[in-house]
């Protein structure tokens, strides 16, 4: 740590000529020291390729881990985030408690969606990056930088076979919030509201109807937690537990990590949502 | 192609205990990963004997009004209900006769035998071959989750109160790790000259 | 599965009717051939059907089944009602699928049971499956109409609020889907009938 200080920290901070934020410059800070040992064949990623995807394959010997609902928005007061926390291997439940929400420091959160390690290990990499920048520049990382990075970093790899798709989200240097949904394709977009994985399209249906930029910390919580729920209803490979996240101008809040059982039965029976659900015989 | 026994999801369970026999099914209706209805019921009644129904959904329903259709002539022929062993023989003949074009189904047979008081199940596969059981019979996507619990929760000459708790927990637990099964369970509790329906409220994700 | 299509379907069950909502694009390939398109048929006059598919099947075999209802009707002096509508359906269907040349065809059937005095939604896709629910969808529409009537849909809710929530899918439909359909046409079917339903 002290070595890492003196070789990027200079003595008299605040002369520094900090730059202006500048993506150009984040690209040259590509990973130098990862490198992972390939397969000795042809073609690696065609090989991984034949072992893992279970979508062209079913009987593909290497099962990863798939199925997800995430969702992020900005509103007023910052930015939401919500997960479910179901890991599906084929129709086999592997785990219903999974951290798909990846706290890269005190500012900066990832989702997961797609591969779960591919996720875990690229935006814990992408946590050293952004610790690195703070440490040479004396400033926290901006969010649009810090997605770069990851992007860029994907990108380098496409075609081998990874698979992400993540909103990361935060605030950055002067309390600006950012949010950016990055997938392994290469995309990186910004925007105000994503939803990512195979129940998206249920949490949209539930986000876009309730959003709109004035909710209050109290309405925004309750939307994600809502939408996210919907999706675990409808969509078999979503489920397990609502991880629900809010980030302030301060750094980010974990506001719980809750079982989705009793939280839908109080939506059923106290406010009569969900009335495909019988609860009684006929 | 995906498969059509797993496309619409589904599980359902019998046992046998003491002078009694459980069944009980889930009630998801998906296609694929998106469900559909909470509300697609597996198990139905001709007369004292019961039949549960898992695989592809519409197979479901095309056996069971077959089968309504058949017990009724037998009844009108007969002037008597059919027997679990005689349902389960026209089950698995039924079956057989589509042995070039199968109804997509992974049949279960659970009743008491009216004339000798002996419980009865036994299981199928989708071109007819019975699987007859003393302990219990499985099927459905969830049906490697079921087996491991059933060989773990299930014993010999369990009463009816105990069966029932058996039965459920046996299935609850396994839908509990089945991402196309659940939302939801009927069990029914048939002894000689009672049949106890309930409705086991699940989770819903 | 076969391609779920861009074709709308939805159907929501109100207090004491129904309300089927048909999309109006007609498409063929990439191209809308006609945006004033009418993927309903009355089958009598209280039961609706709404379909989508393969392109000749829908038509055929919607046609077909309203003949078949309409020649029940003339022989019987009294219309099938919805339930025995949609078992017949599902029947004729069922029998299709495993002839050489089975329809491809997705249902919604709305009606109102005039003995029962309530109205009846039934779902039923091209394998003939079927299940009577309270709100249902096609296509595409499913995935993001299903999550939000699961939240808004209550019990008992009259025309104005079921229009609403009508108007609701179609809004976000219109936000998520990748083509433009080309609105909703909206029919309502009670114990008056079937009628269309403005403000769409």
């Amino acid at each position: 740590m002290d070595a890492l200080v003196s070789k990027y920290g200079g003595s008299d901070l605040d002369d520094l000529n900090i730059l202006e934020e500048d993506e150009d410059e984040v690209t040259s800070s590509l990973p130098q020291s990862v490198s992972f040992i390939l397969p000795p064949i042809d073609s690696p990623a065609k090989f991984l390729r034949a072992m893992t995807d279970d979508h062209t394959n079913p009987s593909a010997p290497i099962k990863l881990k798939h199925g997800t609902t995430t969702l992020a928005f900005k509103y007023q007061g910052g930015v939401i985030v919500c997960t479910d926390s179901r890991a599906t291997q084929g129709s086999w439940i592997a785990s219903q408690t999974v951290k798909k929400v990846i706290e890269i420091n005190p500012y900066l959160l990832g989702t997961m969606a797609g591969g779960a390690a591919d996720c875990q290990y690229w935006l814990t990499y992408l946590g050293m990056e952004c610790r690195l920048h703070q440490l040479r520049h004396k400033r926290l990382i901006s969010v649009a930088a810090a997605s770069k990075i990851l992007a860029n970093l994907v990108y380098s790899y496409k075609g081998m076979g990874l698979s992400m798709g993540t909103m990361l989200t935060g605030v950055g240097h002067g309390g600006v919030f950012g949010l950016y949904y990055v997938d392994s394709d290469g995309n990186r977009v910004e925007g105000n509201l994503f939803c990512v994985g195979s129940g998206q399209t249920f949490a949209y249906g539930v986000l876009d109807r309730g959003y709109k930029w004035d909710l209050t910390d109290e309405e925004a919580l309750e939307l994600g937690r809502r939408s996210i729920l919907a999706a675990t209803h409808r969509d078999a490979y979503s489920g397990g537990y609502l991880n629900l996240y809010h980030i302030q101008k301060d750094g980010w809040v974990h506001h719980g990590f809750d079982d989705t059982n009793p939280v839908f039965w109080k939506q059923k029976l106290e406010k009569g949502e969900f009335q495909n659900v019988s609860t009684s015989l006929d | 192609m995906s498969n059509p026994f797993t496309l619409n999801g589904g599980a359902c369970l019998a046992m046998a205990g003491k002078d009694c026999v459980a069944i009980a099914c889930d009630l998801r209706l998906g296609q694929q990963a998106l469900t559909l209805s909470n509300n697609f019921p597996k198990i139905f009644n001709y007369g004292d004997v019961f039949l549960g129904l898992t695989g592809l959904a519409t197979d479901v329903q095309t056996m069971h009004s077959l089968f309504r259709y058949k017990v009724n002539l037998y009844r009108l022929r007969e002037e008597r209900e059919i027997e679990p062993e005689t349902m389960a023989n026209l089950v698995s003949s039924s079956l057989y006769e589509r042995r070039f074009g199968p109804y997509f189904v992974s049949p279960v047979v659970a009743g008491i035998n009216q004339r000798t008081g002996k419980p009865f199940i036994c299981g199928f596969d989708s071109i007819g071959c019975i699987d007859f059981a003393k302990d219990f019979i499985v099927s459905g996507t969830a049906s490697d989750q079921l087996f491991g619990v059933a060989e773990g929760l299930w014993e010999p000459d369990l009463e009816p109160e105990d069966l029932f708790e058996t039965v459920s927990q046996t299935l609850l637990n396994s839908l509990d790790r089945d991402a196309l099964a659940g939302w939801g369970a009927h069990v029914y509790i048939i002894t000689k000259d009672k049949v106890t329906k309930r409705l086991l409220r699940t989770r819903q994700d | 599965m076969k391609n779920p299509t861009m074709d709308v379907l939805l159907g929501i069950r109100g207090k004491d009717f129904v309300l089927i909502g048909t999309s109006k694009a007609f498409l063929h390939g990439i191209t809308v051939v006609k945006d004033t398109d009418d993927k309903t048929r009355a089958l009598n006059d209280h039961t609706l059907l709404a379909f989508s598919g393969e392109a000749g099947d829908t038509i055929q075999f919607a046609e077909f089944i309203q003949a078949n209802t309409q020649l029940y009707t003339m022989r019987h002096s009294s219309d099938l009602p919805v339930s025995s509508v949609a078992s017949f359906v599902r029947t004729e269907l069922a029998s299709s699928l495993r002839s050489r040349h089975p329809y491809t065809v997705n249902m919604l059937i709305g009606g109102y049971d005039t003995k029962k005095e309530e109205p009846q939604l039934y779902w039923l896709d091209y394998l003939a499956s079927s299940a009577e629910i309270p709100y249902a969808a096609h296509g595409y529409a499913q995935y993001y109409c299903l999550s939000i009537l699961d939240a808004h849909y209550k019990k008992g809710m009259g025309v104005e609020e079921v229009a609403g929530l009508m108007k609701d899918c179609h809004e976000e439909l219109k936000r998520r889907m990748p083509i433009d359909f080309k609105g909703l046409l909206v029919k309502i079917v009670d114990k008056d009938g079937i009628r269309e339903l403005e403000g769409f």
